[in-house]
């Protein structure tokens, strides 16, 4: 299995001490700040449970995503990857959670949001690359598994993938050891270099 | 493994031989267009037939509040006019009907997940759309939704587009026969068919079951048929009331019958006669003025009708035209279970509520429609997923989208309505607001539509957040209004067809551009949209919720028993509602309070078209703004005029306006500028209309000439019957948005007025 379009979702904790609207007026100055990276935000707080607020780019979306009924940073990683696929999933961990830092060091939502770093949910967005199934799960834990412990420096991990075979093929990686995005980014970064390249 | 496979290998046969091979050609067509071998025009409008739309940042730079920012986009390429290649764009699914399955609506969800930002939108004409996808994504995403048997092709361009159906058709109470068989067949000969692939413009068709009730919408249609019956030589027949020529976009018009009673193995051979007749003799070279709508106009119907029966005899038979014919009363669909009443189910918290608004008895008994509302039309792809497996549990393949942007499941057994409830309630969908004030229509507007002037979806979301509040204490009367809202006058969230409708305008208000609605009232979504509304006057956007509780209050303390909206607005007269929003139209200075010079959603600073306007330019009101506020005014009057029966008057009190209105953008220039129609209309051609100054980025020179117009009309003394006074009137107020908009331009720098020296008026 060769990855491509690789989604990575980081948990917010206390969700409710944030509107969801308050991330389209930190996302819009992302747009000013920066020199045409990011395309558009779009709003979809009225959902339910839904998409949340996206911010759009040609190469990847952040959003503050809703579904599963859990808000999230959402990365999506839409342009090709290079690489090995641990340095695939190392590439797009460390973007999500670069993100996460960014979104915690916001003047407007400072000592408001905090992401759990010990918890991440990893899926293939293409049902080409890997359908949501055993086989496929089992082709992919290998490298998540070895990733993961990196990610939750060496903490032990569990990894376990939801089974309903319409959604994308999806890895669950949790550890125990509670965890804040600076140290997960430093255990990514710290044993060995993020290998594979977000183009 | 799979991945090393393509889609197109890994579906195989489950993809149409027909939409396999369209599909096959457009990717040839990519390719060759990635070549250099396709002209840029050329294939801007191939992609456009296979329904691929470039979004508002296409032309390859943003507005982000301060400056306007180029995006990376990579390729140097573009894919039709202003669209750069690698630009994410919109794709519109065709759904004939309306009619969708579970096992589609999973594929959807896979694709809005895949391709898209997880969101699969309901159009208000019964299509789905996808934002920000690749184009390099298309030939994938085509050929998975060919493969549950969904085509793309024709969803867009100058083309027969969707064909519309009441999604009741088949189980309505008062259908005169269920349409469905000749919906279903109208798009399928009408698509790619030889006759329809030389439009100048679309064509949209819709059918209706009866006359009295809002589903088909048919005279709003380039072309729309209601079902009727006839005994002839003592056996009854099917056959249609068939129009033509309707159309609602920035002039609408209401279709004109064009037969009585068409009988059905003639529907698609007048079709077809309809189709060459337009792409004969249909404006090509100037967009705006060629629909249909424009033909009939110009030709009268009984000309139209004359040529159509002409072409009609031309047709060499078809065998399509009655093939269908003979299965149009098998059963086009059937239940999951047996139709049992709802006596003595216990009944969830909220579900009389939810019973009452969104729920249709069939006229089979035991069995009812159910309406999920979508907000603003949009479906997660875990909530359509969940809808399939909802929809397996209940019904069978009997889904339909509506045209207020829901989804309809038929032939639910009533007794099963509370589990069914629970089930959508719990994935967010329970909300008891279908066909309600409630339930906000609205078209994408600034978010993702190039035309887009005011956030139409900011401002849905606001009223449908406001108003789902308190819609529990609504009385029954304003519960039952309908809000739609344009993002521009286009009229894409059909607005005209409101009860309270809403179009995008920008105003500018001591040197600031300020998003605004023009406030449009009266419109008549029953009677397949039996009346248009009017436009009462421009409002600021961030009011609008302020002007809705003002009208609706003011219709609940002021209307007589059982008065309708239309009729209560019609009594009370257009200047009492107009001096009722008075107040409303005044903000807050921008150094008080900013939010007012922002859209709903989004917390940028106010702007035309990512173009930059907007610098202050002091406090200063100019000559200019003083008469371009004049010619409102003016226009109002004519308004007045015209609902006093003196379209005469009228017609020529907005002609005024618009002369007015040209006079503001000339002072500016020639503060010398005489009052003569003549004059200022000659200094306008040449300062604003020659110099392209005037024109709309879109719409090019479209609004000046409603001007040049209505200066024939009126200086050639014609008489004008009640339709053309409400059509010139309407010119008349897109004239002095358009001269609105030119003058914040003009001030805001994007565009330097070239140095013409001052005309010296006669007598002046």
């Amino acid at each position: 299995m060769e990855l491509q379009k690789l989604n990575v979702k980081f948990f917010v904790e206390q969700p409710d001490k944030i509107a969801l609207t308050d991330f389209i007026d930190v996302f819009h100055s992302w747009i000013q700040a920066t020199d045409g990276v990011y395309h558009d935000v779009a709003d979809y707080s009225h959902m339910q449970a839904g998409p949340g607020v996206v911010l759009v780019a040609n190469s990847a979306n952040v959003s503050i995503d809703e579904s599963g009924a859990r808000r999230g940073l959402l990365f999506s990683q839409k342009a090709p990857l290079t690489g090995s696929n641990q340095e695939k999933i190392r590439a797009v961990l460390g973007a999500a959670l670069d993100n996460c830092r960014m979104l915690e060091a916001e003047p407007a939502l400072k000592g408001k949001l905090r992401f759990a770093a010990n918890e991440a949910l990893l899926s293939v967005n293409d049902r080409l690359v890997g359908e949501n199934s055993q086989q496929s799960f089992d082709a992919l834990k290998g490298d998540v598994e070895a990733v993961a412990r990196q990610l939750f420096g060496g903490a032990n991990v569990s990894v376990e993938r939801n089974a309903d075979s319409h959604r994308q093929l999806n890895v669950h990686m949790r550890s125990s050891a509670a965890m804040d995005t600076a140290q997960a980014l430093r255990n990514l970064t710290v044993h060995s270099p993020i290998g594979g390249a977000l183009t | 493994m799979d991945q090393q496979l393509n889609w197109k290998e890994k579906l195989g046969a489950k993809i149409p031989a027909e939409l396999g091979r369209e599909i096959d050609i457009f990717e040839q067509q990519m390719e060759l267009r990635k070549a250099g071998k396709i002209d840029e025009k050329v294939f801007a409008e191939t992609r456009l037939r296979r329904g691929i739309y470039g979004q508002r940042y296409d032309n390859g730079q943003r507005h982000d509040g301060k400056r306007v920012q180029r995006l990376p986009f990579n390729a140097d390429l573009v894919k039709g006019p202003d669209t750069f290649w690698d630009a994410p764009g919109m794709v519109r699914i065709k759904i004939p009907f309306g009619g969708v399955t579970p096992e589609q609506f999973e594929t959807l969800a896979d694709l809005s997940e895949e391709y898209s930002d997880g969101v699969t939108h309901v159009t208000t004409r019964q299509d789905f759309q996808f934002h920000y996808v690749h184009i390099d994504d298309t030939p994938a995403l085509m050929r998975r939704l060919a493969a549950v048997g969904i085509t793309t092709q024709e969803a867009c361009g100058n083309v027969v587009r969707n064909v519309t159906a009441c999604p009741l058709a088949g189980i309505c109470h008062e259908e005169t026969f269920d349409t469905t068989p000749y919906a279903k067949a109208t798009a399928k000969f009408l698509m790619g068919h030889p006759d329809t692939q030389d439009f100048g413009r679309k064509v949209k068709i819709a059918f209706s079951g009866c006359e009295q009730n809002p589903c088909g919408l048919v005279t709003m249609h380039d072309m729309g048929a209601i079902a009727k019956t006839r005994v002839v030589d003592g056996k009854k027949v099917r056959g249609f009331a068939f129009y033509v020529g309707g159309g609602l976009g920035s002039v609408p018009y209401k279709a004109k019958l064009f037969d009585e009673f068409l009988p059905e193995e003639e529907l698609l051979p007048t079709m077809q006669a309809i189709s060459r007749v337009f792409a004969r003799l249909g404006e090509k070279r100037n967009r705006a003025r060629a629909r249909i709508k424009f033909l009939i106009a110009q030709l009268g119907v009984a000309e139209f009708k004359k040529l159509v029966a002409e072409e009609r005899q031309k047709l060499a038979d078809d065998p399509r035209w009655t093939d269908f014919l003979k299965s149009v009363n098998d059963p086009t669909e059937e239940a999951l279970k047996a139709g049992i009443s709802l006596n003595g189910h216990q009944r969830p918290e909220g579900f009389d509520a939810w019973y009452k608004t969104n729920v249709y008895k069939q006229r089979q008994a035991g069995y009812v429609a159910a309406t999920v509302s979508l907000p603003l039309g949009d479906a997660s792809s875990d909530q359509l997923r969940a809808l399939a497996d909802i929809a397996r549990r209940f019904v069978k393949d009997t889904l339909r989208t509506t045209v207020e942007q829901n989804i309809l499941f038929r032939w639910v057994s009533e007794a099963d309505l509370p589990e069914f409830y629970l089930a959508i309630k719990a994935i967010g969908l329970g909300a008891a607001d279908a066909a309600t004030i409630v339930d906000v229509t609205s078209c994408p507007g600034t978010d993702t539509c190039k035309l887009g002037i005011a956030s139409s979806r900011g401002l849905a979301r606001e009223l449908r957040q406001r108003l789902g509040e308190k819609s529990l204490q609504l009385d029954e009367a304003v519960k039952n209004l309908r809000i739609k809202v344009s993002g521009c006058f286009n009229s894409c969230g059909q607005h005209h067809i409101a009860d309270i409708g809403f179009y995008g305008i920008s105003r500018n208000i001591k040197g600031f551009a300020v998003p605004h609605f023009q406030v449009v009232l009266g419109g008549k979504f029953h009677d397949n949209a039996g009346e248009y509304g009017v436009p009462i006057g421009a409002v600021p956007s961030k009011r609008i919720p302020e002007a809705v509780s003002t009208i609706t209050e003011f219709y609940m303390r002021q209307r007589q028993k059982d008065e309708r909206f239309q009729d209560f607005i019609a009594r009370i007269g257009k200047k009492a509602v107009k001096d009722l929003l008075e107040d409303l139209t005044k903000i807050p200075t921008h150094d008080v309070d900013r939010s007012f010079y922002s859209d709903w959603g989004d917390p940028r600073e106010f702007t035309l078209a990512d173009m930059g306007v907007g610098e202050c330019a002091g406090e200063v009101v100019s000559q200019a703004e003083f008469t371009l506020a004049a010619s409102e005014r003016e226009l109002f009057e004519a308004q007045l005029l015209l609902d006093a029966g003196h379209s005469q008057h009228a017609v020529k009190a907005a002609y005024a306006s618009m002369v007015r209105a040209a006079q503001g953008l000339v002072k500016d220039q020639n503060p010398m500028i005489s009052e003569n129609d003549e004059q200022i209309i000659a200094e306008f051609t040449q300062r604003f209309y020659d110099t392209q100054l005037f024109w709309d980025k879109y719409a090019g020179g479209k609004f000046a000439e409603y001007l040049f117009k209505a200066k024939e009309f009126v200086g050639a003394g014609k008489t004008a019957d009640a339709d053309r006074a409400v059509q010139l009137l309407q010119e008349a107020q897109l004239f002095i948005d358009a001269a609105h908009d030119c003058h914040n331009k003009v001030r805001g720098g994007i565009a330097s007025a070239p140095a013409i020296a001052p005309t010296l008026q006669p007598g002046a």
